[in-house]
């Protein structure tokens, strides 16, 4: 116990703090500017400085370690005299133009001044002037307002890992450089705007359009980009958010954004969205790029669209059967939206056609992790990640992919935990990684490898028998490893080292190795390493809700709670609930639905908030597919590929538009809330209209009515309410009972024959940036400005070969089709590959691969696309 | 208790006599001093009154307000409404400049708080109408105003002898800091 004074307080602390600390927590004020709770401790601005006792100088309260009997002053004339000529010293050069700063009103040194300054100042000569820069993409710099505090360089380095900036020059010259454009790329996560006391780094969003004052409507919700779930805190004027800033003190991402998250709003106020309902009046037969909008579609009164749609699922239902009807639910949308999607499938139309784009990785890599692992294996807390060991990363970059849950990994790093990557892993090379990078296609040797190597160093623990029969066969010697992989044996027993000594190791495993061939051997491989060292598993997910919607039921075996359907005992627990039948036939999952359409036997779709034609491989076929569908209905904020082929398209309300809820990675459950107004209706109330008119009133006043039947019906979820959201309490296993220990017989197929594979071929791969996010980002300016379009990324090697440098036009084509697009060159890069971002209009890498879809995870898998490149003269 | 005599004031009613005689003296025997507005009688306001809004023009004749949002910030009615933007060259321009006048209840602070004497009340104070758009003041409106109420000396008198903002030679508490504006500007 240590007892210390502060302004005649007595104060009793615990555990050793810095002064600073113990007066907070006292509730005592000590003005400060460069100290930041979310950084190092500096030292640099002497705002701090306070008085103590038997210490003849005044010391930096933010520093200081609080000692037993410490008897200490913050507020004296002394200390005020101090502090006025420390702020006097830094007006010498600081432009006060608050009336012009955007910052004015939240600035500290303005607060600190009014509070503290000096009346006026002696310093006579001219104040610097540096020009503001608009250089960058998103942010604005403004040097002469500077007061180097260093926040926003600790922020850069130590929190976000980016180091993209640092103080240039000395004394009264000093600024901060470079942003982008230097040896190290700014990634654009804005978390350097949020801790500038000043207003020298600042958003070039929505500039000079607001003060921080006037920003009267605030709203805690969710991120709507990726599986993360980061709390984001909208603020907005006259119903436009104006700007998006993070909250300290958040679980998932404590004060942190990335790039998509920051800057990534603006797709809501987009004129592109649409707004009223359409009906086709063009032939499908059209080329549908190539017309207007007006000329396929006319608008539509709510009315006269959703009784149509009703009749035609009615006639279609009744003429072919209810399944002849599938539906394609969305990550995007709230677990509301989708538990009314697939109950309005199940009940209404009576199929269980119903899947999403989760079918590409996320739901069968979890469904095999499960099995082996039991319910809810995936679900481990995000900021645990920092306090592994070590981190064995795979299959994919998670600080692009997931960029809050990938600054964990850094986080782990910088705190002494071990990185371990397999493969390119470009976001930690500088986070000394141990990584090991096969060549192409012997990735599953690699794995075998690390699996017998640590079956030798750690022996079978005996728990699993049905995943040790999977693996104690495998046999792969570091001898193999050299020779196949073309890894060295240092650096295998390095990283064998590492992984069979840690104790808390975590596994991060991204889309990328499902969606390669035998994907579920290399899944299976990956479970038997966990389960040998003992680790969690965290499985990257792309879309906000992923997870969620996969809770809600939206599978074609799934009931809501993860039930499974074929179990009649789960069956009947639902259709009393919903007192209906639910058909026991397993349903078409996203990739059988393409097939269905092809051979002409689906004849009517409703996509709810997903882009198929986009966002599914071979993207030409899944066209060809949807064009042959009688009956075609989108749901959708924008008029997307796939909705330009739809009969019906019906406006939705966007993210920050409705209510709700997301589940997210960590199978945390966070509210989603309104911020701002729009005329229309949100996806859940337009499928209850539907099913109303088609006789099957699904009635339900708002979201918490549903969320209110979730908790009811889903064993999953048992007793959970809104308000237990809001307290934060919604973390897995929740109150409900998880399926655990499921153990069925583990499925798996051993490769039979390997890959050949020649240096001399290119392989077409997928690109998932750190700016974009399938198609939404694109609709937002301030993301495109930093990515704003699609490349073909290939090695130096690979561009001297063909004589090719930045920017040069190149034609990529594949067996299926070609594209013509500007070359990036990128050091990183191996020389087989060819990467390409499934992001831009007209431009994904999906219309060029071909796929296979995984024996067992149903993944499809999209690695082995040959490529061709050409330069194109124009 | 009463004493006598007063108990006889109240019978003869004494002192409402009193009263009555008065004012029928003053109604019969003195001037009126009703002012005959607007009519007859039209006093001119005495420099510095506050009456209606204006935005100040400097010397090249543009608006001089920066759209800083301090005056509205300080309303006490909040009747101030600004809306601004980032102009083509990336500085700021402000697109709407509104004061709800009806509102209004002509303290003066907005003209306190401008650290540029950009908004300003005139002498003006004879515009009421019939219709409350006419009430409701617009950038343009407000700009016009200024060329109707300060055009040349009286502007410069205004600011000269009346209205200083805040800034040029307020005096704060002891020892409190305030923006004194850049000495060396340019
Ligand atoms: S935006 Fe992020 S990466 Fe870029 S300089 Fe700021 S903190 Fe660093
Ligand atoms: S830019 Fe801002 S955060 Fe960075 S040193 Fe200057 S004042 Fe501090
Ligand atoms: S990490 Fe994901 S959830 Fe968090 S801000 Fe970025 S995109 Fe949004
Ligand atoms: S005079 Fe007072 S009430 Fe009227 S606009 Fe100015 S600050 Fe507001
Ligand atoms: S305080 Fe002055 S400069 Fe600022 S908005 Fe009001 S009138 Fe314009
Ligand atoms: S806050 Fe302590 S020195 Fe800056």
């Amino acid at each position: 116990m240590i007892t210390i004074s502060i302004n005649g307080k007595e104060i009793r602390l615990e555990k050793p703090m810095t002064v600073l600390e113990a007066a907070r927590s006292a509730g005592i004020k000590i003005p400060t500017l460069c100290w930041h709770e979310q950084l190092e401790k500096y030292g640099g601005c002497r705002l701090c400085l306070v008085e103590v006792e038997k210490m003849p100088r005044l010391q930096t309260a933010c520093t200081l370690m609080v000692a037993d009997g410490m008897v200490i002053r913050t507020e004296t004339g002394r200390i005020a005299d101090v502090r006025r000529g420390i702020l006097e010293f830094l007006l010498i050069n600081h432009p006060l133009d608050c009336p012009y700063c955007d910052k004015a009103g939240e600035c500290d040194l303005q607060d600190l001044v009014e509070k503290y300054g000096p009346v006026t100042g002696r310093f006579k000569e001219k104040k610097r002037k540096v020009p503001e820069s608009l250089e960058d993409p998103v942010i604005v710099r403004n040097m002469e307002r500077c007061i180097v505090c260093t926040r926003c360089v600790r922020m850069c380095e130590g929190v976000q890992g980016a180091s993209a900036i640092a103080v240039i020059d000395r004394g009264g010259h000093s600024h901060i450089e470079p942003f982008s454009g230097g040896r190290f790329d700014c990634e654009y996560c804005g978390n350097c705007v949020s801790v500038c006391p000043v207003g020298a780094i600042m958003s070039k969003l929505h500039r000079h359009s607001y003060r921080p004052w006037q920003l009267v409507d605030e709203v805690e919700t969710i991120c709507p980009y990726c599986g993360v779930g980061c709390t984001l805190v909208v603020q907005v004027r006259d119903d436009v958010i104006k700007r998006v800033v993070p909250k300290l003190g958040t679980v998932v991402n404590n004060g942190l954004l990335c790039s998509r998250g920051r800057f990534g709003y603006e797709f809501v106020g987009s004129k592109e969205r649409l707004t009223k309902p359409l009906i086709r009046i063009a032939s499908k037969t059209h080329d549908a790029s190539r017309v207007t909008h007006n000329e396929i579609f006319r608008e539509a009164t709510w009315e006269e669209a959703i009784s149509f749609v009703a009749k035609k699922l009615e006639e279609i239902k009744d003429k072919y059967g209810s399944d002849s009807i599938a539906g394609i639910a969305s990550p995007r949308c709230t677990n509301e939206d989708n538990y009314i999607f697939q109950k309005f499938m199940r009940t209404a139309i009576g199929t269980n056609n119903i899947d999403s784009t989760a079918r590409t990785g996320f739901a069968g890599a979890q469904n095999f992790i499960e099995n082996i692992f039991g319910q809810g294996a995936t679900a481990n807390i995000i900021p645990g990640l920092s306090n592994s060991d070590s981190v064995l990363v795979i299959g994919g970059d998670p600080t692009a992919i997931n960029p809050i849950l990938g600054l964990q990994i850094r986080a782990c790093s910088r705190k002494g935990g071990n990185i371990l990557t397999i493969g390119k892993v470009k976001g930690l090379r500088f986070f000394n990684p141990v990584s090991l990078k096969p060549v192409l296609y012997t990735e599953t040797v690699l794995l075998e490898g690390i699996v017998t190597a640590l079956r030798e160093r750690i022996g079978l623990p005996g728990s699993n028998p049905n995943l040790e029969a999977g693996i104690k066969d495998i046999n792969i010697s570091d001898g193999e490893i050299e020779k196949t992989c073309g890894i060295k044996g240092n650096d295998f027993t390095m990283f064998m080292k590492i992984l069979s000594e840690s104790s808390t190791p975590s596994i991060v495993i991204g889309k990328e190795l499902v969606q390669s061939n035998s994907g579920n051997y290399k899944l299976l491989l990956i479970a038997a390493i966990n389960y040998l060292i003992n680790g969690r598993i965290y499985l990257l997910s792309e879309r906000a809700n992923e997870q969620g919607l996969l809770d809600m039921g939206c599978a074609p075996d799934l009931l809501p709670g993860y039930r499974p359907l074929t179990f009649a005992e789960f069956r009947r627990k639902y259709e009393n609930s919903w007192k209906t039948s639910i058909p026991d036939k397993v349903g078409f999952s996203i990739f059988e639905m393409m097939d269905a359409a092809k051979e002409g036997s689906l004849k009517a779709l409703y996509v709810m908030g997903e882009n198929p034609v986009f966002n599914l491989p071979d993207a030409r076929s899944v066209e060809a597919a949807m064009k042959n569908i009688d009956f075609l209905v989108v749901q959708d904020i924008f008029l997307t590929e796939t909705a330009r082929l739809a009969d019906v398209v019906f406006p939705a309300l966007s993210w920050s538009e409705k209510d709700g809820t997301f589940t997210n990675m960590e199978r945390r459950i966070q509210r989603l809330r309104k911020a701002v107004h729009r005329e229309g209706m949100e996806d859940w109330r337009i499928i209850s209209e539907v099913s109303k008119h088609m006789g099957v009133p699904l009635n339900y006043s708002n979201p918490e009515d549903i969320f209110n039947e979730v908790s009811k019906v889903s064993p999953l979820h048992r007793d959970m309410t809104y308000e237990d959201i809001e307290k934060g309490e919604a973390v897995y296993p929740y109150k409900g009972e998880p399926l655990r220990g499921v153990s069925e017989e583990i499925k798996f197929q051993v490769p039979s024959s390997k890959f050949q594979v020649s240096d001399k071929k290119l392989y077409l791969k997928l690109e998932r940036p750190l700016f974009h996010s399938g198609t939404l980002s694109t609709k937002a300016p301030a993301l495109v400005n930093i990515y704003p379009e699609a490349m073909a990324r290939i090695s130096p090697d690979t561009a001297k070969s063909l004589s090719l440098g930045d920017g040069d036009i190149v034609r990529v084509s594949t067996k299926i089709g070609s594209l013509e697009l500007p070359v990036s060159v990128d050091k990183e890069l191996d020389n087989s590959s060819v990467l390409l971002s499934n992001n831009f209009e007209g431009k994904g890498a999906f219309s060029l691969m071909e796929y296979t879809l995984d024996s067992v995870t149903k993944a499809p898998c999209i690695d082995y696309n040959e490529a061709r490149i050409e330069k194109v003269n124009i | 208790m009463k004493t006598g005599k007063e108990f006889i004031k109240t019978i003869f009613f004494v002192e409402l006599i009193k009263g009555m005689a008065f004012t029928l003296k003053t109604l019969l025997f003195t001037p009126p001093v009703t002012r005959r507005y607007p009519n007859k009688v039209k006093v001119p306001a005495q420099p510095g009154f506050r009456g209606l809004h204006a935005l100040a023009k400097n010397e090249e004749g543009k608006m001089k307000c920066v759209g800083c949002g301090l005056c509205g910030a300080y309303c006490p009615s909040k009747c101030i409404y600004i809306y601004t933007s980032e102009g083509e060259d990336h500085t700021k321009v402000v697109d709407r400049y509104e004061i709800e006048t009806p509102r209004c209840i002509y303290c003066g602070f907005c003209v306190e708080a401008c650290p540029f004497g950009a908004i300003t009340l005139s002498e003006h104070y004879e515009y009421s109408t019939y219709s409350r758009d006419s009430l409701y003041m617009t950038k343009d409106k407000l700009l016009e105003n200024w060329d109707k109420y300060f055009a040349g000396e009286k502007g410069k008198r205004y600011f000269r002898d009346f209205w200083r903002p805040k800034t040029t030679d307020f005096k704060g508490y002891e020892g409190q800091a305030m923006f004194k504006g850049n000495k060396n500007e340019k």
